[in-house]
């Protein structure tokens, strides 16, 4: 059954290309997106014109495509699941319109579904690893598009109505790669810790690509068993080239950083962010977007000489504030901060977690502040009465950020020298009816002229308007010793927290508030995810 | 800054429904761009051309641990001082 023709030519390449195992070349001609050679485009008039039906396919594939045995070392062959590939592969140019991107994407996802069986194979699988590289890159520019297009995949919801649990394009283009990725890190070609060979060599390609769909589709928790699977099974990243390192430390501290263990983000991203050369800017761009907050929830703050990195910008100016908020406990810088920049931080999905979980570092360095300001050392040097912080001053200290935050206008000392005279009345009257001036009797604070702003809860200091109480203050506290942030302890009865050790340490306040960055990094060592062999 | 960079969200409500898709397609794509970790043009490169490599000495200097001061004169303490003053004055009238 002799037939020339260009299919037949190019199936007859692809056979020699298996026999000589030039993985290589069989991607080189196994492609799956334009710009193509002209010949592609004949090759599917050609497969139109003769091969509309799939017996005549499959008859072409058994004369051409044979599986071979008894062949020596050095040569290759095919296998019914490469086979199965071919004719998929040819179907695919035969059918595809790449103006129906939707339909060219079911097409292609099927193609890399049997991609995935042929590089299934235990003996002769590996020769396709480079194809799938490919076929996957294909796959998820292809998903990543239409990810953009949602005037296209609305219609695929439409199709798809009723079903519950429905999965994105790029959900699902993430589990047919997912599937590849698992079929790499379970070659037994080479030992765990030995440099990788076979499908191995593919683990961070695949792992990669799959999280970078998963992190589009904002499906990151998905990402727990891939990681899971790595730390169990996959060899040493450092033996892989340096863009598949980068690429995986930057998912893999992103993934930590999303489930609050800041510790574990920091390492990956600080990892991610010196092995990646000063000209990759963009990249390095992307890491310290994630690195800088990360480090800032530790208490690591950057300094001028990163901030002023031409990658660091603009976000230096975004985080810098929140630095000076975490030095000075001051929440007014650090709730202006947050609403300045509301929308940049809820894109990159840093607001909730700069919101809540940089709220203990504001309250420490607030309690040490409010420390400084009130205690008075015994006059007596052998004094054995340890050092405290009254409840009842943080307490008044936090009424007075809370009123800030509601709008309150502080004093103008500036009105009070001039007016010397004039009686506290009227200054009263005044300041409640211009909204600015001495405060009131109690308070260097005047009631702002429209009434006090009507906070979001995340706005107050405790919940909204709740005004801050002593109860409120001694939990804030009790928590921060919990934590670890303060040293010393709660003495309930006399309204006091008591701080331990400052003979030791030098000084009460280096006593009571320690180090953050020492307390934030107390017995974490080891990063799932992370194997380092 | 960073917001004057990025387009914001379309506006829905003053917008022709078509531009008002063509805009939030505009706006996703830029997004997109902007967020995505995109793929490095080269595959490996020597660790000689990285920080890594370099140590501590030249990545010891791009964060500060220790930035606890006792420095009380800045305007926040002298606000917080301020008031402190002012409610233990009105207590003992």
């Amino acid at each position: 059954m002799a037939q020339s023709g260009l299919t037949v030519q190019f199936v007859t390449s692809i056979r020699d290309f298996l026999k000589n195992l030039d993985g290589d070349k069989l991607r080189s001609w196994l492609v799956v997106e334009p710009p193509v050679p002209d010949q592609y485009q004949n090759l599917a008039q050609e497969l139109k014109q003769k091969h509309c039906h799939s017996a005549s396919l499959d008859k072409l594939l058994e004369h051409y495509l044979p599986e071979e045995y008894d062949l020596p070392e050095d040569q290759g062959t095919a296998w019914p699941g490469f086979v199965t590939f071919m004719k998929d592969f040819l179907e695919y140019w035969r059918d595809v319109d790449f103006d129906d991107l939707l339909g060219a994407h079911q097409r292609l996802t099927a193609l890399t579904n049997s991609c995935t069986t042929a590089l299934n194979h235990p003996t002769h699988g590996t020769i396709m690893l480079q194809t799938s590289i490919s076929l996957c890159a294909s796959l998820s520019k292809l998903s990543m598009t239409l990810n953009k297009r949602p005037d296209l995949t609305k219609k695929l919801r439409a199709l798809d109505a009723g079903e519950e649990d429905q999965k994105s394009v790029v959900e699902n283009t993430a589990e047919v790669i997912q599937k590849i990725f698992t079929t790499c890190l379970t070659d037994r070609s080479s030992q765990r810790f030995a440099k990788p060979e076979g499908k191995k060599v593919g683990v961070y390609i695949f792992a990669n690509v799959t999280l970078k769909l998963l992190f589009a589709c904002r499906r990151t928790h998905l990402a727990k068993q891939l990681f899971t699977n790595i730390t169990a099974k996959s060899p040493p990243l450092s033996l892989y080239p340096a863009a598949q390192r980068v690429t995986y430390l930057y998912y893999l501290g992103r993934f930590h950083f999303i489930n609050n263990h800041f510790t574990r983000a920091a390492q990956c991203l600080q990892e991610a962010y010196i092995q990646t050369p000063p000209s990759f800017q963009k990249h390095r761009k992307q890491i310290l977007t994630y690195l800088i907050p990360c480090n800032l929830l530790l208490g690591r703050l950057p300094s001028q000489a990163l901030l002023q990195r031409p990658e660091a910008q603009p976000m230096a100016e975004i985080f810098t504030p929140f630095a000076q908020a975490i030095r000075t406990g001051n929440y007014l810088i650090f709730q202006h901060a947050l609403e300045s920049h509301e929308i940049w931080l809820f894109r990159k999905g840093l607001l909730l977690t700069l919101t809540f979980r940089l709220r203990p570092l504001l309250w420490r360095a607030f309690s040490r502040r409010t420390f400084l300001l009130t205690y008075v050392a015994p006059s007596d040097a052998d004094s054995r009465k340890a050092a405290t912080l009254e409840l009842s001053h943080l307490v008044k200290t936090a009424q007075y950020i809370q009123k800030r935050l509601e709008g309150y206008v502080p004093a103008q000392p500036a009105l009070k020298i001039r007016q010397p005279h004039i009686n506290s009345m009227f200054l009263k009257a005044v300041s409640n009816s211009v909204g600015s001036g001495t405060g009131t009797d109690d308070s260097t604070l005047a009631p702002p002229p429209g009434g006090p702003k009507l906070l979001r809860p995340n706005e107050g200091l405790v919940w909204g308007n709740m005004p801050v109480t002593t109860e409120h203050v001694e939990s804030v506290v009790a928590s921060l010793i919990a934590q670890g942030l303060l040293h010393g302890f709660l003495a309930h009865s006399q309204g006091r927290f008591a701080i331990m050790g400052a003979k030791q340490k030098g000084s009460a306040v280096a006593a009571g508030w320690p180090s953050v960055v020492e307390v934030m990094e107390r017995g974490e060592d080891k990063v799932p995810g992370w194997v380092k062999g | 800054m960073a917001s004057a960079s990025t387009p914001k969200p379309a506006d829905k409500s003053t917008n022709e429904p078509k531009h008002d898709q063509q805009a939030a397609q505009k706006s996703a794509a830029a997004l997109e761009e902007d967020d995505e970790f995109e793929d490095f043009p080269v595959e490996d490169w020597p660790a000689e051309e990285t920080e890594a490599a370099k140590g501590d000495g030249t990545t010891g200097h791009l964060w500060e641990e220790s930035w606890d001061d006792a420095d009380t004169t800045d305007d926040f303490s002298t606000q917080l001082r301020d008031e402190l003053k002012k409610v233990d004055a009105s207590k003992k009238r």
